[in-house]
């Protein structure tokens, strides 16, 4: 078919039906391949050493969604990742109703507006890193199965999206049942600018089996075993309390969330993102966590220059609490320099380069070293 | 910058001559019941953050092909949008299902075509290339 054929066939079709072309099968793929070495294997950093390491960064997701009648899309998001042996997920999987020209409504699998960059968390091409800095995106899952609610409205020049979420995440194999899972996301954006908020909370259950419920009953058995330490003299009033620490260090039942704020500029030429976290806990087992990032960026025709500051930090309650974090090593403190260039080699296509300093001032309460991980990634949008 | 060079002048006459030369039509078939929309509106509809004219009916926009100078110009002057910057605002849609770009169907004759014979659409061309089978809302 010439191109004068496929015109008017589109012409054709588009006169007969307006909603045709939203009726397509959609089908979008994204792949990211990264090499990384690490200078030093006293760090522990995003999984890396120093051997090349050609796994951790890959990514494959392919995405199909379709417009089933006026009101309903399905959409489906299979990803693949190298840090998993290239398991492969549903990062989405919903069936979305338009209620109206304002108001979504989804119900499946989704991804958890936890941060500014989840909604494409593993689109490497939507953003200059390679990979969003560990020190604030630090959450080990980033899909849920539930529901959420998507509302927009306008304030003056302010475009808002409202999305109010409520699901469940239970992964077998970890012995953790993570319920009740609650948040709200704001995100407003008025020409180059976007603010965003956001909270979450859940209610955690282990039956102590699994990788994550075994380590939360050995804290537990950990914290009786600090009497002799804490408490030589066998007070009784002090074996008491740290028999009640025992009791909190236990997850079952306890709430846990965060809350994050951001906020971004970006006018094509100049960009800037900062992104702050607040975590809360019940529980003592969780160190009251801070993170943050700040990162500028500066365009050069094809080539994006950036600059990352970050920082996490697990601070010990005050007290014997906080006596009892210390000896069982949960206070941490860390930071990154990221250094990199973004080069966009086609319009789909972006080669990156990035130098990280990641220093471990406190990691699990001792005295930490630094390390230098360099990586080079590609990135694509099909 | 309040005593021009002549040489300056005359370049800076130029330049606007030309901008004024190459304006731009937002276009609707001559069919579609909407009179004047405004440039938000239009950047709305084409970021997809609406669907629908003012007057409440389905808004399809469709764009020039990718490189077109006339594209080039709406997403700078009417979407405020260089094409690295809408390149990483679509894909950050499309990957949260939560839209897709506007079809790119061609240049000023085929994009004239396809609006005046549906009025659900919306383009835009050249101003140079705007007939009685369309409706301009909008020129810039």
């Amino acid at each position: 078919m010439n191109k004068i054929s496929i015109l008017s066939a589109f012409a054709a079709i588009a006169a007969l039906s307006p909603l045709t072309q939203a009726n397509d099968l959609n089908i979008n793929g994204f792949l990211s391949v990264g090499v990384s070495m690490l200078d030093n294997n006293d760090v522990t950093l995003d999984g890396f050493d120093n051997n090349g390491n050609f796994k951790n960064d890959t990514i494959l997701g392919l995405q199909i969604s379709k417009q089933v009648n006026d009101k309903t899309t399905v959409t489906g998001q299979l990803v693949s990742r190298g840090s998993d042996d290239y398991a492969t997920e549903s990062a989405w999987a919903y069936v979305n109703y338009a209620a109206s020209e304002d108001l979504d409504l989804r119900l499946g699998r989704i991804r958890v507006p936890f941060f500014y960059y989840s909604d494409f968390l593993e689109v490497g091409y939507a953003y200059d890193w390679v990979r969003p800095p560990s020190e604030v995106y630090s959450i080990p899952f980033s899909s849920i199965d539930g529901a959420d609610l998507n509302y927009r409205f306008s304030l003056g020049s302010w475009d808002t999206n409202a999305q109010l979420y409520y699901g469940r995440y239970s992964p077998s194999g970890a012995g953790v049942d993570l319920k009740n899972f609650t948040g709200l996301a704001l995100a407003s954006t008025s020409g180059d600018f976007t603010l965003r908020a956001s909270y979450h909370r859940l209610e955690i259950e282990t039956d102590g089996t699994g990788s994550f419920g075994a380590g939360n009953t050995a804290a537990v058995a950990g914290v009786s075993a600090l009497k002799p330490l804490l408490n030589p003299t066998n007070d009784a009033a002090i074996d008491a309390d740290i028999d009640q620490i025992a009791v909190d260090f236990a997850l079952t039942g306890q709430e846990l969330g965060f809350y994050g704020l951001a906020a971004g500029y970006d006018n094509g030429d100049i960009s800037a993102i900062a992104e702050y976290t607040q975590g809360f806990a019940d529980t003592p087992f969780f160190t009251s966590n801070t993170t943050y990032l700040v990162k500028v960026g500066k365009r050069f025709n094809d080539l994006v220059g950036h600059l990352t500051y970050t920082a996490t930090e697990n601070e010990l309650d005050s007290g014997l609490e906080g006596d009892v974090q210390k000896a069982l090593g949960l206070e941490n403190k860390q930071n990154s320099i990221i250094a990199g260039l973004r080069y966009d080699y086609d319009t789909s296509t972006a080669l990156k380069f990035e130098i990280q300093n990641h220093d471990e001032e406190i990691v699990n309460g001792a005295k930490g070293e630094s390390a230098m991980l360099y990586t080079v990634a590609i990135d694509l949008v099909f | 910058m309040i005593k021009f060079k002549p040489t300056l002048l005359a370049l800076l006459l130029t330049t606007a001559s030309l901008i004024a030369s190459a304006e731009t039509a937002v276009i609707v078939a001559a069919s579609n019941g909407n009179g004047t929309i405004d440039k938000a509106t239009i950047s709305k509809i084409f970021l997809g953050k609406t669907k629908s004219f003012p007057d409440g009916s389905q808004a399809v926009p469709i764009d020039q092909d990718d490189g077109s100078a006339v594209r080039e110009s709406f997403n700078s002057s009417l979407l405020g949008k260089s094409s690295s910057q809408l390149k990483s605002y679509w894909s950050r849609l499309i990957f949260t299902g939560k839209g897709t770009p506007p079809k790119q169907l061609g240049t000023d004759a085929e994009i004239k075509s396809l609006v005046s014979s549906n009025p659900n659409m919306i383009g835009y061309i050249d101003s140079s290339a705007v007939d009685s089978s369309v409706k301009v809302v909008l020129k810039f």
